[in-house]
């Protein structure tokens, strides 16, 4: 994988750049962005998650990216996101849902009905289906990361 | 996978992923709003994305 993005309509390397080549889109993808973190999920859960699945998508500049949205989180836990099963620091949400983001990204066929009521028992249902809806849209992040071959170091939304 | 659904309807339209979505209104406004204008609109014909997304549906075995 090369190093910058190969779209030159870009302004920068930066996602919200390369995705600005259609502004019709990329507004709309902002508002969505911006949704999904203001849909009733803690935002620190949420960029755990996030971490977590461009960690294991080899999205290295999405995992070295912190969203505004999320300020404040302990770069401790970040830190321990490789062993968050045993570390303290992660509670029981936290580890519910770094169960299926992670199952999620490796392969979501495998996510078990027990790893998804572990999740939907804790947020109630409005609060999985923003969960789930925020896992796809990391999901997607990465791998337009990493198709595009973006190399931002901060995120706008 | 399951076959069973996880998430109670919160709507009772033709689609199931529809239905969940109905949690989060804002949510799916938004979504519906950017994937609609993602297949009205565009340099990309619209046979290219519907092969796109048939090949991606079919590796990710999603039957929808």
């Amino acid at each position: 994988m090369g190093e910058g993005t190969w779209l030159t309509e870009a302004t920068d390397a930066s996602l919200p750049s390369v995705l600005r080549a259609r502004p019709d889109l990329s507004g709309r993808y902002e508002t969505l962005v911006g949704g999904v973190w203001r849909a009733g999920v803690d935002p620190h859960v949420l960029e755990l998650c996030r971490i977590r699945m461009a960690q294991q998508l080899g999205d290295v500049a999405g995992a070295a990216l912190r969203s505004p949205e999320a300020a404040g989180l302990d770069e401790a836990l970040v830190v321990g996101l490789d062993r968050w099963w045993s570390h303290p620091g992660f509670d029981e949400l936290a580890r519910a849902t770094l169960s299926v983001a992670e199952q999620f990204a490796l392969d979501v066929h495998g996510v078990s009905d027990e790893q998804f009521a572990a999740v939907s028992q804790r947020l109630g249902a409005a609060g999985a289906v923003a969960f789930s809806f925020a896992l796809a849209l990391f999901d997607g992040q990465s791998r337009l990361r990493l198709a595009f071959a973006t190399s931002e170091r901060t995120v706008s939304s | 996978m399951s076959t069973e659904l996880r998430v109670t309807p919160a709507a009772s339209g033709p689609s199931a992923f529809g239905n969940a979505l109905a949690h989060q209104p804002a949510l799916a406004g938004a979504f519906f709003d950017l994937y609609g204008t993602f297949w009205s609109h565009g340099r990309l014909d619209h046979v290219s994305k519907e092969t796109a997304r048939l090949r991606n549906a079919r590796i990710t075995d999603c039957g929808y």
